[in-house]
């Protein structure tokens, strides 16, 4: 309940404020957003596996959240940044269509 | 001693197969396994619980709030991006214009330069000799405009321009050097004389032909004997190459005899360092 209230109040904020990001720091913002989305996923399903706990969400969320920033602005740094983020995308896909595979078969136990 | 020892489990799985199976944190197993081992009463748990639940709440608005910032940024920028590019393109219109006028006026201005020049000329005896010196010379170096029969070919890309291919700079170079060879006296490409100083070449996208870029298809006149030059032409290299670009790349040749093709002069060759030489004949 609580999760859902919050997630409408950054959604609300992110729409009222629309914050600009700054110039330096635009090319890193979908990847940490896909980033987000692989630990929410992978939350949801620990949540239906039953094993959820908060602690290890909020900390997955922000580790990924910024390996995988810090990850790209690596690998830009070393000229390799569009690979690297290719790479960080694949895996993270490869990860959140495997979640929601697991999450669709306790939704629909099939 | 010891069993052998198994390999870790992270040396032993595939790097793709452990992405594929491992997709949750293992932190959660691991949390899970030690809660189950060692259960905590519930009152210690709810009121740890608390500030965790508020510090879930609040991670989850973050991620919210990425997500439309990411998704607005996204759309801002784009017709920002399509400006951009519109801009950029009305530029290069504007900056291709201007190069157009110029050379229309410097075209304009050669062409009275001659006039003039004939005019003078053409006042004494002397004079008239000169320029009809001039006026074959202009034919042979191409920046006199000429007429004749000769044969038009025309040339394009394959009509499939999925699977075949394009035209490229050194086609119409094998084509131009086989009309030469058959005996073309002179030759224009979508109406840009070849001269001395002509080079055909690949710049970006674009063929381009004494610095102007063409567009397909390519035209090309040549004069010369529209008797012979077909049947010549299919006979030198240049033909046999053509004809392999025709049959494997599909593209697109045809050839015809005209009676009378009107070839332009190009008017703006100028020598910057090249002078008259002392030496051989």
């Amino acid at each position: 309940m609580i999760a859902a209230i919050g997630l409408v109040i950054g959604i609300a904020l992110g729409l009222i404020f629309e914050p600009s990001v700054p110039v330096g720091m635009q090319p890193y913002l979908p990847i940490a957003v896909v980033a987000a989305l692989d630990a929410v996923f992978g939350g949801l399903r620990a949540f239906l596996d039953g094993i959820f706990d908060d602690k290890v969400f909020v900390i997955s969320f922000v580790s990924n959240v910024s390996i995988a920033a810090l990850i790209v602005y690596l690998g830009d740094q070393l000229g390799v940044g569009g690979q690297l983020s290719t790479g960080v995308i694949v895996v993270l896909g490869i990860r959140i269509f495997s979640n929601v595979a697991a999450i669709r078969r306790h939704v629909f136990h099939a | 001693m010891n069993a052998p020892r198994i390999p870790a489990r992270d040396v032993a799985m595939p790097l793709l197969t452990r992405v594929m199976t491992d997709t949750m944190d293992e932190d959660y197993a691991y949390i899970a396994g030690r809660r189950a081992g060692q259960p905590t009463d519930s009152a210690a748990n709810s009121t740890v619980r608390r500030p965790i639940s508020l510090a879930l709440a609040m991670v989850l608005a973050l991620f919210g709030a990425l997500l439309i910032t990411a998704a607005i940024q996204t759309h801002r920028n784009k017709p920002g991006a399509e400006r951009e590019r519109a801009a950029l393109v009305a530029q290069i219109h504007a900056g291709s214009a201007i190069v157009d006028r110029l050379r229309a006026r410097t075209s304009n201005m050669q062409s009275e330069i001659q006039d003039l020049r004939d005019a003078v000329l053409r006042s004494t005896d002397r004079g008239q000799a000169l320029d009809q010196h001039l006026q074959r010379l202009g034919v042979i170096t191409g920046t006199a405009p000429v007429t004749g029969s000769g044969v038009q070919v025309t040339v394009d890309d394959a009509a499939d321009s999925a699977s075949g291919g394009k035209v490229l700079d050194v086609d119409l170079q094998v084509l131009v050097n086989g009309l030469w060879a058959v005996g073309a006296e002179a030759i224009s490409i979508n109406g840009h004389r070849l001269t001395t100083l002509t080079a055909i070449r690949v710049a970006g996208e674009a063929i381009t032909v004494n610095y102007s870029p063409l567009t397909p298809p390519y035209v090309i006149d040549a004069i010369g004997n529209p008797d012979t030059m077909p049947a010549d032409f299919l006979d030198t290299p240049a033909g046999q190459t053509w004809q392999e670009l025709q049959a494997n790349y599909g593209l697109q040749f045809s050839m015809v005899p005209a009676d009378s093709l009107d070839l332009p002069g190009r008017t703006d060759v100028t020598l910057d360092f090249a002078q008259p030489g002392g030496g051989g004949s």
